[in-house]
């Protein structure tokens, strides 16, 4: 491999980040694993992202390697709510803003160096700061030093590229073969660079998180606890989740359904549509900073509901936790670019179904469940079927960790070198 | 003949607006709105381009003939000196040492460059009654004579001038105003306040034509330019020019800096000595003529009369939302946002759209002067953007002015709209500088010579 990570700079652009102002789905999980990954391969990294309007505005971690950039804060003191209220807005700056910023404070000096710089821009929100990165890289005689890459993680935004001159100053990449199938359509043909998930989700739970959460929800096979953690949308199939949860009880099993949803409008109608199928929901707000312990005491107050929605934020261990003591986790997206979530539950050993779109890692009785349809009898019907095989069961788990194991950043660090240094030799871009 | 020449520069900078516009946060405090609607990256670029061409070299070219016996009158924006203070002390200190020798007048102007004369009288007389006392605060000499706006004049404005307390003013000597008489001698409109005008000739054949190689006096040689003052009939005559053209308008390569080195000893060869606006004020202001001053203002720019601000629709547009976002403001009872929405009155956004719809010669000196960042989004866009300013500005204004309207109406604090009038200065930006672009001075409509053609259309 000519490059190597020690060798480069990187500066990563996105409006997610590892704040949880700027976490609202797997983008900021993504962004933030991956710029940890490449600072601990030891590459000099940037990110820039809509930060915390209370965090300090530059921010070192990991010996220095890696710097948050966080960017457009006067305007997120307007807008508490998340990265992505006030959108418009920080669009405008982050666009106008980062290109002189990125070519004095992070380009230049890494030339100087000797280095070779790699710009990463995640989704549509970066398409134009990139192009414009592009422009003041060439005013500043620096273009030859950089190599620029575009990457969709989802088609959000597509509308709003212009992708004859975004292709024409970067190299177009994407998280999995549906998504570049998908972008074929739009005449592109990106490379794809897998998602990863941090190394840390590959540890085992902790037993007694675990433990305590399998007795708050009282699962088993008799009594499944289907877990499901998705922004409230329609491309997610919750509906087909709620409906398979009044499917199972039909069938005699007591399954009861852990919503962990965002904070999207689709959610009114998914708890109608269970009440109407004569489930009781029940809300569960967790805390400021829930662990498992406290979040298992929430779970406990929730009392009989079958649906219950959990409201608030859960960070990664939690998350792991649940899943873990989860009889099956339902990541049954009818569109999901890459599937993060999917392969996080499975990183943490859970029964994980999977829809059948960009979720690449996904090998159906392999590692996984792949649903085909969005019938929730296909749910019912795998579900009853390996009560029966807890052989099977086990095979499924075990080959989602290791599955989950080469989806690791480190793992797909060095495939993303791979891809750079061919792109760096080969497309002037 | 003459035997007196009267030398008026004005230096000036916008504050541009922001293009694309940038939205502005709900709830945004007023510093924040100014951040999103002006320009102060740009600003400070082109400060920085035309202080290397022509502020410090033409600061230390008349520093040099006014130790000489030169005699020279200097009008200043308060936009050029807040951004020379920001940015660059020693053009700013050059200034007031220039200011301080004798020889030189300070001369009044109205400090935002702004047409709030259009919209508020009253407030205009203020802002020269306060700019007035900033101005000889700062420099430490008086002003007695003042400029106004792109030196529009016209019979309100004459009494708004004299109501504001100056003794003399100065306006353009366009044939439509002056009719039958010479623009060579003082005048007044029935009050004390004397009238200084303007050789709109004279003053344009340094000022717009020096470079112009198709016009016929070119190459305008110090000599032949003596000889032109020296015949002209009267008591004395008056030119009045950008500072810009020294360097900017005229770059060094055309001779523009040679020429003003050698004018004054061919002047004096012909007998023509120098005066400020006050001496030729002291010497020929008891015999004034009457001047019956049109209904519709006068201006240097352009033709000479409004219509190079309010000539097309796009124009008249834009003018609409400075009357829309002015009144809006008032209405916040917020001194702050007032402020701001008299620096957007400036009249170099509507200098700056002059070209919409036109090709001619001040269409092309219109489309020059606009920012050369700006043209990437075509003309359409560009007057989509500025639109959009406004815009923007006026619902920033909304939850102030319900706020106002609420406290009104619960018989809280009340602050009439006179009380906002009295605001200092508005908070400033504070993006970080960018590098690069051009330098213009986008004011007169003074066609630049002798550089790069027109980016018009890039």
């Amino acid at each position: 491999m000519a490059a190597t990570a020690q060798d480069a700079v990187f500066a990563v652009l996105c409006f997610e980040g590892p704040d949880r102002y700027s976490l609202a789905g797997g983008l900021g999980s993504r962004v933030a694993g991956l710029t940890e990954a490449l600072a601990g391969a030891g590459a000099q990294t940037h990110l820039y992202f809509i930060g915390d309007p209370e965090a300090p505005g530059m921010e070192s971690r990991a010996d220095g390697r890696l710097v948050l950039h966080r960017w457009a804060q006067w305007i997120s003191r307007y807008y508490p709510h998340g990265v992505y209220e006030g959108e418009m807005q920080k669009l405008y700056d982050f666009s106008e803003t980062v290109p002189g910023d990125l070519v004095e404070a992070v380009v230049r000096p890494a030339v100087a160096q000797g280095r070779r710089v790699f710009l990463l821009a995640e989704d549509w929100h970066t398409a134009e700061v990139l192009c414009r990165c592009s422009d003041a890289l060439h005013w500043a005689g620096l273009r030859r030093h950089a190599t620029l890459v575009w990457n969709a993680n989802n088609p959000m935004g597509f509308e709003r590229i212009n992708w004859g001159r975004l292709g024409f100053v970067s190299n177009l990449t994407t998280v999995s073969r549906y998504m570049k199938h998908y972008m074929w359509g739009l005449g592109c043909n990106p490379m794809v660079i897998p998602n990863g998930i941090p190394a840390a989700l590959l540890e085992t739970p902790a037993s007694d998180d675990v433990r305590r959460l399998r007795a708050a929800l009282r699962g088993g096979p008799d009594t499944p606890a289907l877990v499901k953690v998705a922004r409230w949308d329609p491309d997610k199939r919750w509906i087909m989740a709620v409906q398979a949860i009044a499917d199972l009880r039909g069938a005699g099993v007591r399954a009861r359904l852990v919503a962990k949803g965002g904070i999207e409008a689709h959610q009114a109608e998914v708890l109608d549509r269970a009440r109407g199928l004569g489930l009781r929901v029940g809300d569960v707000t967790v805390g400021d900073r829930p662990t498992a312990r406290r979040l298992a005491e929430a779970l406990r107050a929730a009392g009989d509901a079958d649906v219950i929605n959990l409201r608030g934020f859960l960070p990664a261990p939690v998350l792991q936790a649940l899943y873990a003591a989860g009889d099956a986790v339902l990541a049954n997206s009818g569109m999901e670019p890459f599937g993060l979530v999917g392969l996080e539950a499975m990183a943490a050993g859970a029964l994980v179904f999977t829809g059948a779109t960009g979720e690449d890692y996904a090998r159906g009785l392999r590692n996984a469940v792949v649903l085909e349809t969005d019938d929730p009898g296909e749910i019912v019907r795998y579900w009853l079927q390996l009560q029966r095989r807890p052989d099977l069961l086990a095979r499924i788990r075990e080959g989602a960790r290791a599955t989950a194991a080469e989806y690791s950043w480190p793992a797909v660090i060095e495939i993303l070198m791979h891809r750079l240094d061919y792109l760096a030799a080969n497309t002037g871009r | 003949m003459a035997r007196y020449l009267v030398v008026y520069t004005v230096v000036h900078q916008p504050h541009r607006l922001k293009v694309p516009a940038q939205p502005i946060p709900a709830g945004a405090t007023p510093a924040d709105i100014e951040r999103c609607l002006f320009d102060r990256a740009l600003d400070r670029r082109y400060l920085g381009q035309v202080a290397a061409k022509c502020y410090r070299p033409a600061v230390a070219l008349f520093h040099d003939l006014v130790q000489d016996g030169f005699r020279l009158n200097i009008g200043f924006s308060e936009t050029l000196l807040d951004q020379l203070a920001a940015w660059d002390r020693p053009v700013l200190e050059g200034f007031k040492s220039l200011v301080r020798q004798p020889g030189v007048e300070l001369i009044g102007v109205e400090p935002e460059h702004s047409f709030v004369f259009y919209l508020d009288l009253q407030r205009f007389i203020r802002g020269l009654r306060a700019y007035r006392q900033r101005l000889e605060k700062g420099f430490g000499v008086p002003v007695a004579v003042t400029d106004t706006t792109e030196m529009f004049m016209g019979s309100d404005l004459y009494f708004a001038v004299a109501r504001a307390g100056f003794r003399g003013a100065v306006m353009d000597g366009r044939p439509w105003v002056m009719d039958w008489r010479r623009s060579t001698h003082v005048y007044h409109h029935g009050l004390p306040l004397r009238l200084l005008c303007r050789h709109t000739e004279l003053s344009d054949d340094v000022g717009y034509r020096f470079s112009d190689r198709h016009w016929s006096g070119f190459p305008l040689m110090a000599p032949t330019y003596a000889d032109w003052v020296a015949a002209c009939a009267g008591d004395f005559v008056f030119v009045g020019w950008d500072f810009e053209t020294f360097g900017e308008h005229h770059w060094a390569d055309s001779g523009i800096f040679d020429f003003m080195r050698a004018l004054p000893g061919e002047l004096r060869r012909r007998g023509v000595e120098f005066l400020t606006a006050s001496e030729a004020l002291d010497r020929f202001g008891a015999g004034a003529h009457d001047l019956p001053l049109p209904a519709f203002n006068a201006t240097w720019a352009g033709d000479g009369g409004v219509g190079f601000f309010l000539g097309n629709p796009v124009q008249q547009a834009i003018f609409q939302l400075m009357h829309h976002a002015y009144n809006q403001a008032l209405l916040t009872d917020d001194p702050r946002l007032v402020q701001i929405a008299v620096r957007l009155m400036q009249s170099d956004t509507l200098h700056m759209t002059q070209w919409f719809g036109r090709s001619d010669d001040q269409a092309q000196v219109s489309a020059y002067f606009t920012p050369r960042e700006w043209w990437p989004l075509g003309p359409d866009g560009i007057v989509w953007h500025l639109q959009q300013v406004y815009k923007n500005f006026i619902a920033a204004c909304g939850p102030a002015a319900v706020a106002a309207a609420t406290r009104r109406a619960t018989g809280g604090e009340s602050g009439d709209d006179g009380a906002a009038i009295e605001a200092g200065p508005p908070p400033r930006g504070t993006r970080p500088p960018a590098e690069g672009g051009r330098t213009v001075s986008p004011r007169r409509a003074v066609r630049p010579r002798g550089r790069a053609a027109p980016p018009a259309g890039q």
